[in-house]
């Protein structure tokens, strides 16, 4: 696939037993491939195996069978950028260290490059200089989330996994953050999933949104085309397309859930 | 703020002008009691001492160094004790994180040798290691190095799933986690093992002082009762105190230096 940022191909994880109807699967057979400057959101209910999912392409879990790649620049790194609803930001290490793990871990771009990298990015999110200096303790909910998101471009991805980042932010700041990050992986071409519960969310940030089941596979798949070029999650809400992705996805997820 | 809305009460904040007159107000109610009722009677003075025979202990026993001097052993056995303990048990406590097995077969050893009664064990250290200082600083060792085996073992454990999820998906090794999320993460309990062990070092030198030595504040307070020198005996136990109290004290600041990220 051109411009493939990740491929899964027969991706099944769980207990398997003699029998396929025996066994235990939370992931069966999965296929999904995302390319450069897609978002792709997944729906679906509570403990259906999403963030399973994550886990998986993350490498924190290994499949039970199927195969995961992920494009990597060349090195031997998966080059992921994880970011969960509770930021990672270790409370012992001021923003400014935070920030620099990356560079501290890989030691891939000199130091005096990767400040300069963090300066662009905290640009970029709207953030002031004065907070590398501070504690994460000290920043609001928005600015931690914001600083989790800068720790993990410094890693350089091509991919993001995102398990519910906003879900725990007030509405203005999240309707803040959906929009930087959008516009981060259109214009650096990078590429996401996300999981969340949110179907606003899913359609205003998507270019596909998938339903997942809890038998651990894909339901349905909604590619989402607003209508306009030079969309951002804000004006996307006003679209009278969006009501209807609303609409269709709500419906769907219902039967889903029902089925159940 | 509103009428009638009172601020937080937050524990960490003292009691003001109010705290001059509330904190040392039960230990003045405490000495004029033992006063009035030790005053007009030697009987009394002899078993339970008074106030001013113990401040005269003091005198005389800090200008003749005697303190000073027993002071000085005491606190140079516990604190070596407590050093060597709370480092080699530290140590052994995070490096179990490295493997659940090790830790689990360890477990019931560093159980029994937290449960045996230092007491029991401290014959055996002085037949072994002689009635001087050593004897002291392993009974101090003994007391303090399985609290803080168990205390970083636990805070090694205890480190928040998603900071290790993400140093795994950055790629990090064994040893940068380890270095980088574990260790620090687990220094609160570090500290919390400092802290208890501040006592239990002071408790494994003075057993030792106690039962054969020929300095020290347990050996000053053993002499003392041995002929119902009860003033001799208190000015030795408020040493103690003062020193548990000034080692607390370096623990506290040593606390808000390494823990300054606590907001």
């Amino acid at each position: 696939m051109e411009n493939a940022v990740l491929n899964i191909a027969g991706l099944s994880y769980g207990y398997i037993r003699h029998t396929l109807a025996q066994s235990s699967l939370t992931i069966r057979d999965l296929a999904l491939n995302v390319k450069e400057g897609e978002i792709v959101c997944i729906l679906g209910a509570s403990g259906c195996g999403k963030s399973t999912l994550l886990n998986l392409i993350a490498g924190l879990l290994q499949p039970t069978s199927g195969e995961i790649h992920v494009t990597s620049y060349g090195d031997n790194h998966r080059r992921i950028g994880y970011i969960f609803q509770q930021d990672a930001l270790l409370p012992w290490r001021t923003v400014e260290a935070n920030v620099m793990i990356a560079s501290e871990l890989w030691q891939d771009i000199s130091e005096e490059e990767a400040r300069g990298l963090v300066r662009q990015y905290l640009q970029t999110f709207n953030l002031n200089e004065s907070i590398l200096k501070q504690y994460p303790a000290a920043l609001s909910g928005g600015m931690r989330q914001r600083v989790s998101i800068i720790q993990s471009l410094m890693f350089n991805p091509k991919l993001f996994l995102l398990d519910e980042p906003f879900s725990a932010l007030d509405f203005f700041t999240k309707l803040k953050l959906e929009s930087e990050f959008y516009q981060l992986v259109k214009e650096k071409n990078k590429a996401a999933i996300m999981v969340t519960h949110d179907i606003e969310e899913a359609v205003v940030m998507a270019d596909r949104v998938l339903l997942m089941s809890q038998d651990g596979t894909f339901t349905k798949e909604f590619i989402i085309d607003l209508g306009e070029g030079n969309r951002s999650p804000e004006s996307a809400r006003g679209t009278t397309r969006f009501a209807e992705y609303y609409r269709d996805i709500w419906a769907e997820l219902k039967a889903v859930i029902g089925n159940e | 703020m509103s009428e009638g809305l009172k601020p937080a009460h937050n524990p960490r904040v003292g009691l003001g002008k109010l705290g001059l007159i509330l904190y040392p107000l039960p230990l003045i109610v405490f000495l004029i009691v033992w006063h009035v009722l030790t005053n007009d009677s030697p009987d009394r003075q002899f078993t339970f001492s008074s106030p001013r025979q113990v401040i005269e202990a003091f005198v005389r026993l800090a200008s003749s160094g005697e303190l000073l001097k027993n002071t000085e052993v005491t606190v140079l056995e516990a604190v070596s004790g407590f050093l060597m303990g709370t480092i080699t048990g530290a140590t052994i406590g995070l490096s179990f994180w490295y493997s659940k097995t090790v830790a689990k077969i360890a477990h019931p050893y560093i159980t029994a040798l937290a449960t045996i009664p230092i007491f029991s064990l401290a014959p055996v250290i002085i037949a072994w290691f002689g009635i001087g200082l050593w004897s002291k600083i392993m009974l101090a060792f003994l007391s303090t190095v399985a609290v803080a085996i168990v205390q970083s073992y636990q805070g090694a454990m205890s480190v928040e799933p998603r900071f290790l999820k993400f140093m795994h998906v950055a790629g990090a090794t064994r040893s940068q986690i380890f270095k980088m999320v574990v260790i620090p993460s687990a220094l609160i309990w570090v500290i919390n093992a400092m802290r208890l062990n501040i006592g239990l070092a002071l408790l494994g030198a003075f057993i030792g002082e106690f039962i054969s030595a020929e300095e020290g504040l347990g050996y000053m307070i053993n002499k003392a009762s041995g002929v119902f020198d009860m003033a001799t005996v208190f000015v030795g136990v408020i040493a103690l105190i003062f020193v548990a109290l000034a080692l607390t004290a370096i623990i506290d600041q040593l606390e808000r230096r390494l823990l300054k990220w606590r907001v």
